[in-house]
């Protein structure tokens, strides 16, 4: 590849030119090693710039439940264990398969890095199918951030009038005030009066597993063009990097759940 | 197997060259974040008081960082690698931390950020609003509506 820039530069290296280039790589390195390095040292400051941006919202859980333990305490059993749990392994798994096929990438096998990277996508998507589970039963309670807590028109619950499932609001067609109470069913089947400050766990909770829901779907993007890319044969083990760059991220998703999960689901006093 | 390829060439030739755990061992480690996960679950139904989060953050600390260095690879990755990703903790501890000192002051500066939620039609403490102590708690489960009689206690700070 004859670079235009490059000749009229009398001082650039001789044999660069004539050296045989892998297709790889880029032309501002000069091995494919170096430009694996600076790629994977990109990726990690980018990680490290992600848990900050995470960072902010758990020092939010920090503070409010520094304030608040006790609504912390009676909001966190109305998230079900079970299935955060099973979430949670859902994703474990599916790093497993990331790693695999990151390491079956190495190897050059890739049509089994193809099927590791398919069921990793597969698990991403079973993961945000228990989330809608999970959100819906929570819009159903009117279990919502800000003033939608507690809002007769958003929880289905409370318009069917029941006697749990239902609020305390000055005036339903005004502008949207905080109700004085919700009363629901929590996971373990208490009846449970709710402080309308509770509304704070709940937006937490939404924010917090709403944003690593979004980096779940950026993820399944990046590792479906990883597979196409793989499909397409451009890895080799000479040259793997997006594949594992892809996991990397994939694997960050994975820790920032490992830690959303004990935070939003666990901690407080058991019933 | 050709995970030995990478390493029989020379390491100055410019190539990649990276270590390749073996697919059993990547199986194993998935299997201790799956006893780790159980472990979680199971302690989080004892109450320890506030150990139950220490101990639920020392379990996703330890998941955590089996992820990172083995799925991660930082393991045999370049140290500087780590001291990126380490960066990330250490300036959310700072950012934490300094955001908690700060809060401490503020609660003998700022008062009225205590102030408690009193129910606008009976003029009663709304529930939640104070430290629900368990026996308060059940009147109001079996009453439903909140009767809490107590007086608003305002600030708890000092």
């Amino acid at each position: 590849m004859a670079n235009v820039s490059e000749t009229a530069a009398g001082a650039v290296e001789a044999g660069h030119d004539d050296h045989e280039h892998p297709g790889f790589l880029k032309h501002h390195f000069d091995t494919p090693a170096q430009q694996y390095n600076a790629s994977k040292l990109g990726m990690w400051v980018f990680i490290a710039t992600e848990i900050l941006m995470f960072g902010g919202l758990f020092c939010a859980y920090a503070i409010w439940r520094g304030l608040q333990p006790e609504i912390f305490d009676q909001a966190h059993h109305f998230l079900n264990k079970i299935m955060g749990a099973s979430n949670t392994v859902v994703l474990l798994f599916s790093s497993l398969t990331a790693a695999l096929a990151v390491r079956s990438a190495q190897t050059g096998k890739r049509n089994l890095t193809s099927f590791y990277l398919i069921v990793t996508i597969v698990c991403a998507a079973a993961f945000l199918v228990i989330k809608y589970f999970e959100y819906s039963h929570k819009f159903h309670l009117g279990l919502l951030p800000g003033h939608c807590f507690g809002h007769p028109k958003l929880s289905a619950a409370i318009q069917n009038g029941q006697e749990v499932g239902t609020c305390l609001r000055v005036d339903v067609n005004a502008a949207p005030v905080m109700p004085e109470w919700v009363k629901a069913i929590d996971e373990e089947g208490h009846v449970t009066v709710l402080s309308p400050r509770a509304n704070m766990f709940f937006a937490l909770y939404f924010v917090m597993t709403g944003l690593h829901g979004i980096h779940v779907i950026v993820g399944m993007s990046v590792l479906a063009w990883v597979l196409y890319k793989n499909i397409r044969g451009t890895f080799s083990p000479a040259y793997f990097t997006p594949v594992d760059l892809g996991a990397l991220y994939w694997h960050l998703v994975d820790i920032v759940w490992i830690f959303l999960f004990p935070l939003l689901y666990l901690v407080g006093k058991p019933e | 197997m050709s995970a030995e390829a990478p390493h029989v060439t020379d390491h100055d030739d410019g190539a990649v060259h990276v270590h390749i755990a073996s697919t059993r061992f990547y199986i194993g480690i998935f299997a201790a974040l799956v006893c780790l996960t159980i472990a979680t679950v199971k302690v989080s139904y004892y109450d320890f008081g506030s150990a139950n989060i220490i101990i639920a953050l020392a379990i996703a600390a330890t998941k955590g960082a089996l992820v990172a260095t083995f799925f991660m690879h930082l393991r045999h990755d370049k140290l500087f690698n780590t001291l990126a990703f380490l960066a990330g903790f250490v300036f959310l501890a700072i950012f934490i931390l300094l955001t908690y000192d700060d809060l401490g002051v503020r609660a003998k500066q700022m008062p009225w950020s205590y102030v408690q939620h009193i129910s606008a039609e009976t003029g009663e403490l709304a529930p939640g609003g104070e430290p629900a102590t368990s026996a308060t708690q059940d009147d109001v489960n079996e009453e439903g509506p909140p009767k809490a009689g107590e007086p608003a206690k305002g600030e708890k700070k000092e």
